[in-house]
C-alpha cells in the first residue's frame, strides 16, 4: 500500500522518494509543498498564523514566518537545493463573512499574502496556487512525482 | 487567582464551567424545543482543554461536510459560540421547520440557510443568555454567520483565534437529541484566557 503521512495543524512532515504527504481540510490556514525534483524529496508545512510577532511561541511550524524557515532549514539538511525547490500553496479561505473585515476577519487573506511575502523573501517563486474563496482544501503532494492535488467539497480533485 | 494558561484550571473551576454548559444548554435545548415542537435534549456537557490537532480528532473526521453557525463574543467575555451540525441534524430541521427532505448541503436555497441562521441564532442566544444570568457576565454577540464546508475548515477558524496565544484550545461542549435521537450536534463555546477569570472573580472562585 501506498504511504500516506498526514501533517497536522502548525505542523510538518518531509519525506523523499515515494508516499503522499496530505493535509486535511485547510480553511483559513495555509498548505505549503516544497518539493526538490532532484532528490526526490518533499516536504508539506500547514500553517494558522501569518506571523510569529514578539512571542517566544515554541511552536514554529504555527506561523507562517517561522514555518517556512524551519522547514527550509529542515530540507536544507537533508540535501535539498533552494533553487530546485518547487512551492505551491493551498488554502486561505474565509470561512465566515466577519463584519469588520479587519483583526481576525481575514485571517486567511492576511496568511495568504504573508506565506507569499516570505517565499519571496526566501528567493522561492509560488509555482501553482489554490487560495481564498469560501471553502475548505484538502492538499496532497505525491513525493514521487512531485504532482499536488487540492480537493474541496463538491469539487472535482484538481492538480495544482 | 488568574491563570494564565488553559491547564492553570483546578478542578473546582472545570466543574463551574461543566455546570455553564449544562445551565447554557438546556435554556438552548428548551428553545430548540419550542421552535422544532420536539423534546430536545442536551447530554452532560464536557470540558476539552486539547491542543489543535487532538480538537479536530475529538469533533470529527476534518474532512466531513457541516453546517456552522458561527457568533463572536465580546463585552466583558470574548470568544466564540460555534453550534456545529451534521446533515442530518439539518435535514430534521429542515423537515420539521420547512417540510422539506433531500436538502443539497452544499447548494443550499436561500430559505433554507435562514432556517439553521435562525435555529444557530435561537440556540446561541438562549445558551449566553443562561449562562449571563447566572454569572452576571455582560456579553454581546455579532450577526451569526452560517458556513457549510468541511469540518477541519470551520473549526480552522477559532483554531486560529484562540490559538494565537495558545497551543491549546478549550470548548466547553454539549450534544442535543431531539425526540431521544443523537444527531450529531454540538454547541461550543470557546472562551479566551482571561474571560475564564472574569468568569470565576464573577462567581467569587478565588
Amino acid at each position: 500500500m501506498e504511504k500516506k503521512i498526514s501533517v497536522g495543524i502548525a505542523d510538518m512532515k518531509i519525506t523523499r522518494q515515494e508516499g503522499t504527504l496530505i493535509t486535511y481540510a485547510l480553511g483559513s490556514c495555509i498548505g505549503i509543498s516544497f518539493y526538490d525534483p532532484m532528490i526526490k524529496l518533499g516536504a508539506l508545512l500547514h500553517i494558522m498564523l501569518p506571523e510569529k510577532g514578539r512571542g517566544n511561541d515554541s511552536n514554529v511550524f504555527k506561523f507562517a514566518d517561522s514555518g517556512i524557515q524551519e522547514t527550509l532549514r529542515k530540507l536544507g539538511a537533508y540535501g535539498a537545493v533552494k533553487k530546485r525547490l518547487v512551492c505551491k500553496i493551498a488554502g486561505g479561505a474565509k470561512m465566515f463573512e466577519m463584519k469588520g473585515g479587519g483583526g481576525l476577519g481575514n485571517i486567511g487573506e492576511r496568511n495568504a499574502q504573508n506565506v507569499k511575502r516570505v517565499l519571496m523573501a526566501e528567493g522561492l517563486r509560488v509555482s501553482g496556487e489554490d487560495t481564498g474563496a469560501n471553502y475548505a482544501r484538502t492538499m496532497l503532494l505525491d513525493v514521487a512525482t512531485g504532482k499536488v492535488y487540492v480537493r474541496s467539497a463538491g469539487k472535482p480533485e484538481r492538480m495544482l | 487567582m488568574a491563570i494564565k494558561t488553559y491547564e492553570e484550571m483546578n478542578e473546582l473551576e472545570i466543574d463551574i464551567l461543566k455546570e455553564i454548559g449544562s445551565i447554557g444548554g438546556g435554556n438552548a435545548a428548551t428553545a430548540l424545543s419550542s421552535i422544532l415542537g420536539a423534546k430536545v435534549n442536551m447530554a452532560l456537557p464536557g470540558v476539552e482543554i486539547l491542543g489543535f490537532n487532538e480538537a479536530l480528532d475529538h469533533l470529527g473526521d476534518p474532512e466531513e461536510l457541516v453546517a456552522a453557525i458561527f457568533v463572536e463574543m465580546s463585552g466583558e467575555l470574548s470568544g466564540i459560540m460555534l453550534f456545529v451540525l451534521t446533515k442530518e441534524f439539518s435535514d430534521e430541521i429542515m423537515f420539521r421547520m420547512l417540510g422539506k427532505t433531500n436538502t443539497d448541503f452544499l447548494a443550499l436555497e436561500e430559505i433554507d440557510s435562514s432556517a439553521l441562521i435562525e435555529i444557530g441564532n435561537i440556540v446561541i442566544s438562549s445558551y449566553i443568555t443562561a449562562m449571563s444570568s447566572l454569572t452576571g457576565v455582560d456579553v454581546e454577540l455579532s450577526v451569526p454567520q452560517l458556513a457549510v464546508n468541511m469540518l477541519g475548515g470551520i473549526m480552522s477558524v477559532p483554531i486560529a483565534m484562540m490559538g494565537q496565544h495558545s497551543d491549546r484550545i478549550m470548548m466547553i461542549t454539549g450534544e442535543f437529541k431531539i425526540d431521544g435521537k443523537a444527531l450529531n450536534s454540538n454547541m461550543l463555546l470557546l472562551p479566551d484566557v482571561e474571560s475564564l477569570n472574569v468568569l470565576m472573580k464573577k462567581l467569587g472562585v478565588e
